[in-house]
């Protein structure tokens, strides 16, 4: 018989990977792929306090799943927990517990590392008040949705792409099987995050669900509410004391008498109930008889004052740290922070510190950008920037028609813009780097940078002593998109590059009415609006929305020439 | 305005496709060169409907049976490298791209492959230049993107001057005929792209075009391999300035220039068009001379026999 929680932890494992598939463009709007992220109070908690302002849209559901905790216990982790889902699926492959470790798998053996977790929370709360968020180092919701993003989602489409390759003898039969062409996804750093998720799912096999049981902080706060769960745990006196159930509890809750567990610590797996021979366990309201309050055992599992004050303390110094480091932004009377002018964030990125207060690392705005230029960084940002997406123009650059990356942002780090404000929003500005320039430096016909920029905002120019016009770069209509650098035909660094140069930024309001008040203009197509709705299009208004006649033949002069005729 | 089509519309095309295929059946017993002289070199052809000029342009030629054999497998290159829509005419018409592969579907053509290596993000593009949604009731027609090194083989190009091999789309060395349908358009390096610029989508690597090579001599190279059979210039609206992606001055010409001659047809189109506000000489473009030069086609108007149509 598969077990209820199998079945419910399946499901949302599935459910997990599916929106998680769809994030990605074009978008559908309506399909919340950020779901699980929200659900999880880290999140929600930490980005608030970090960020100073209410995150609603994700304290409501993680407020929601912490009364549905008092209520039913830790369920989430056992039945939702993408992690725990993982967790245990290694450990169904790779685990075997020797007779040991299954007979000393009581609450009183176990709980050496339990009050571990509590402080972490202390520590990451701390640091979060402190104005640091470092939600990404533990909320297991952000470590799964990043794992699968940019490890698993990169590996599994290189998997297809090498099929469709050894599919080629098909390929003569059905010519068409020949064009699906599943595009490879690269992402920096991702060997290390997949050693980072390895290194948590093998714990599990020196005490299964160690990162259950001892780390996950969204596990910690669950625990708080779910130490006298009023649906609970219940065992007969028809016991027969057989230890069955202590041997097969993931998470060691269960006290060396087999009566009593410790609620704030069982997953709600129900695994007791269904192994034990006499039927004696159930779970269900109960009003009296033996629980957790009775037998104290939550306190011990709680850290020492000691231990809590070292939480709070590093959490305090982290903080600091983070904020007395080389990166932090806002020196006093300083107007400018030393930030990577490479430091590209994608267009609609609320100002850095807030969009670093929110921004929890989960990677769905990486894993949805249709280009691959989003990109996680190391220590570009310092330790607080860590797996911070940025732009990387020299990869691919920002696909004028997608603000995907908005969309799928469970934080509002990266505001939900619609297309038409998206484009134009000045995420930074090209630079020519004449001395590597094909043009400056070798007087080359070369123009590619003019003929890929969607904006228009390279112009090449005629000057003295030279066979080709230069380009030069018009600042009022870069939004530093990228597609210049990317296709810069010079090798190794671009010729032509993006820098912060001008970003604009903005928390709240519109960014149409910001480029406007800068004097910017960004113009793509004269038909913007037909992009939202090319359905209303006519094939019959095609180009007539120009007055313009044909002009009769002139003289043409030297330099007036445009590139690419010639006199004759 | 997208609908099918009505009965009139069907009784014509079946008519003329009909006489297309009587006067196909007789050609088969005339020898080949007394019969292209019956057609003109170039047809230019004016009118408001992009379907109906289309066809009476190919009509004009002598019909797509000149050009595709039943049975025969067609490779059909639009431009499509750019996700902007129609209007913004840096891709071809989807109007004209369908009704060229109708043609090819009504000649008998077996499998009709509408090719482009896209420049900007490749779903994008083909969403929105919306040649596929246009195309998909065309039996036999698919509309692909081609990306993918795997897809590409490398040939030799003997003739080349600069070029001497590049990574060509398979499935157009393994094509009977080869189509252009290039959209009008100005071009920030090469003047114009035409049929010939725009045989750059059916090869790999297109930036050594720029940085390694002369521009112009490296397109003449290409078609000297990538010679297309037919060539029909979409003109019913022409991007004459910001190209080729634009944003830049759209023109509306409603007009096509077909031919067998790609280097008579990009010829025809640089002079029926006004490019960055001024009219300009076929041999003002630089690949346009050069492939004339090299024997490719004909670029001196005088020389042609060009017939003007309306319908």
């Amino acid at each position: 018989m598969i077990r209820l929680q199998r079945i419910s932890q399946s499901i949302s494992f599935i459910l997990f990977l599916n929106l998680l598939y769809c994030a990605s463009h074009p978008f559908r709007e309506g399909i919340p792929t950020d779901l699980f992220l929200r659900l999880d109070p880290s999140v929600g908690i930490i980005s608030s306090i970090a960020g100073r302002s209410w995150l609603l849209s994700a304290l409501a559901p993680a407020l929601g799943l912490l009364l549905l905790t008092a209520v039913f216990g830790r369920f989430f982790c056992g039945h939702v927990c993408p992690m725990g889902a993982m967790i245990d699926m290694f450990q169904l492959l790779f685990s075997r517990k020797s007779r040991k470790q299954q007979e000393s798998n009581t609450v009183e053996q176990t709980s050496i590392f339990r009050s571990y977790k509590f402080v972490f929370v202390a520590f990451l709360l701390l640091a979060a008040l402190c104005g640091v968020s470092l939600a990404f180092l533990g909320s297991p919701i952000s470590l799964a949705t990043r794992f699968i993003a940019l490890v698993f989602h990169p590996l599994s489409l290189l998997l297809a792409d090498t099929g469709i390759e050894l599919a080629a003898p098909l390929q003569t039969l059905i010519p068409q099987l020949n064009y699906i062409q599943v595009p490879v996804r690269v992402f920096a750093a991702n060997e290390f995050l997949a050693a980072l998720f390895l290194s948590i799912v093998i714990l599990s096999l020196f005490q299964p669900r160690f990162w259950c049981r001892n780390i996950c902080p969204t596990g910690a706060i669950l625990a708080l509410f779910s130490v006298r769960p009023i649906v609970r745990r219940h065992v007969e006196k028809s016991c027969v004391h057989c230890n069955k159930c202590v041997r097969e509890c993931p998470t060691g809750c269960i006290t060396a008498d087999h009566l009593m567990n410790v609620s704030s610590e069982c997953i709600v797996c129900l695994k007791c109930s269904k192994t034990c021979p006499v039927s004696a366990i159930s779970f269900g309201y109960r009003k009296t008889g033996l629980g957790p309050e009775q037998d104290g055992s939550f306190q011990k599992l709680l850290p020492t004052r000691r231990q809590t004050l070292a939480g709070i303390f590093s959490g305090i110094v982290m903080g600091g740290l983070v904020r007395t480091g080389w990166n932090q932004p806002r020196l006093m009377g300083q107007e400018k922070s030393l930030t990577d002018p490479e430091l590209i964030r994608a267009p609609g990125s609320i100002p850095e510190r807030a969009f670093l207060a929110r921004c929890v690392r989960c990677g769905q705005c990486m894993k949805a950008c249709p280009t691959n230029t989003l990109q996680p960084i190391w220590f570009k940002a310092g330790l607080e920037g860590m797996f911070s997406p940025i732009l990387v123009p020299r990869l691919a650059a920002c696909e004028l028609n997608c603000a995907t990356c908005g969309q799928v942002c469970p934080t509002g780090a990266i505001r939900p813009l619609e297309l038409l404000e998206k484009k134009q929003v000045k995420i930074g500005t090209a630079w020519i780097d004449r001395q590597a320039c094909l043009v400056w430096n070798q007087d080359k016909k070369c123009l590619v940078c003019d003929e890929v920029c969607p904006y228009n905002a390279v112009v090449f120019k005629p000057t003295e002593n030279r066979k080709n016009a230069v380009p030069h770069v018009v600042p009022n209509k870069c939004t530093g998109c990228g597609w210049c650098e990317n296709k810069c035909p010079v090798e190794g660094a671009s010729a032509i590059r993006i820098n912060i140069i001008g970003e604009i930024r903005l928390a709240s309001g519109s960014y149409i009415e910001k480029a406007r008040e800068y004097g910017l203009e960004f113009k793509t197509d004269k038909t913007d609006v037909d992009v939202l709705a090319p359905d209303t299009f006519e094939l019959k208004g095609f180009g007539t929305n120009t007055e313009e006649t044909p002009k009769t033949p002139q003289p043409v002069k030297r330099l007036e020439l445009p590139q690419g005729f010639t006199e004759d | 305005m997208i609908k099918g089509q009505s009965r009139r519309q069907f009784l014509k095309s079946s008519l003329i496709s009909g006489a297309a295929v009587a006067t196909g059946s007789i050609n088969l017993l005339t020898p080949n060169k007394a019969f292209s002289a019956e057609y003109p070199d170039v047809i230019v052809s004016y009118g408001s409907s992009a379907t109906d000029i289309t066809r009476a342009a190919v009509e004009g030629l002598g019909g797509m049976q000149r050009f595709v054999k039943p049975g025969s497998k067609v490779v059909i290159k639009p431009n499509m490298s750019f996700s902007s829509p129609p209007e913004a005419a840096s891709n071809t018409n989807p109007e004209v791209v369908r009704e060229v592969a109708r043609l090819c579907h009504q000649a008998g053509a077996s499998r009709i492959s509408i090719l482009d290596n896209t420049l900007r993000t490749p779903e994008d593009c083909l969403r929105m230049s919306r040649i596929p949604e246009y195309c998909k009731d065309i039996p036999n027609t698919n509309v692909n993107y081609v990306k993918a090194q795997r897809l590409f083989k490398e040939v030799k190009v003997p003739n080349g001057k600069q070029i001497k091999s590049m990574e060509v789309v398979n499935e157009v060395l393994e094509a009977d005929v080869l189509i252009a349908v290039p959209v009008g358009k100005s071009h920030g390096s090469s003047g114009v792209s035409l049929s010939m610029k725009g045989m750059m989508g059916l090869i790999y690597d297109r930036i050594s075009f720029h940085s390694r090579f002369d521009l112009h001599e490296s397109i003449v190279d290409m078609v000297t391999i990538l010679k297309p059979a037919l060539v029909v210039i979409d003109g019913t609206r022409i991007l004459s300035t910001g190209g080729p992606g634009g944003p830049g001055e759209v023109i509306p010409l409603n007009l096509v220039v077909a031919s067998a001659d790609m280097v008579a047809a990009d010829a025809e189109m640089v002079a029926l068009g006004t490019w960055y506000g001024k009219k300009f000489e076929p041999n003002q473009v630089k690949h346009i001379k050069l492939a004339s030069d090299r024997g490719l086609g004909q670029s001196d108007l005088s020389k042609l026999n060009i017939k003007n149509i309306r319908s």
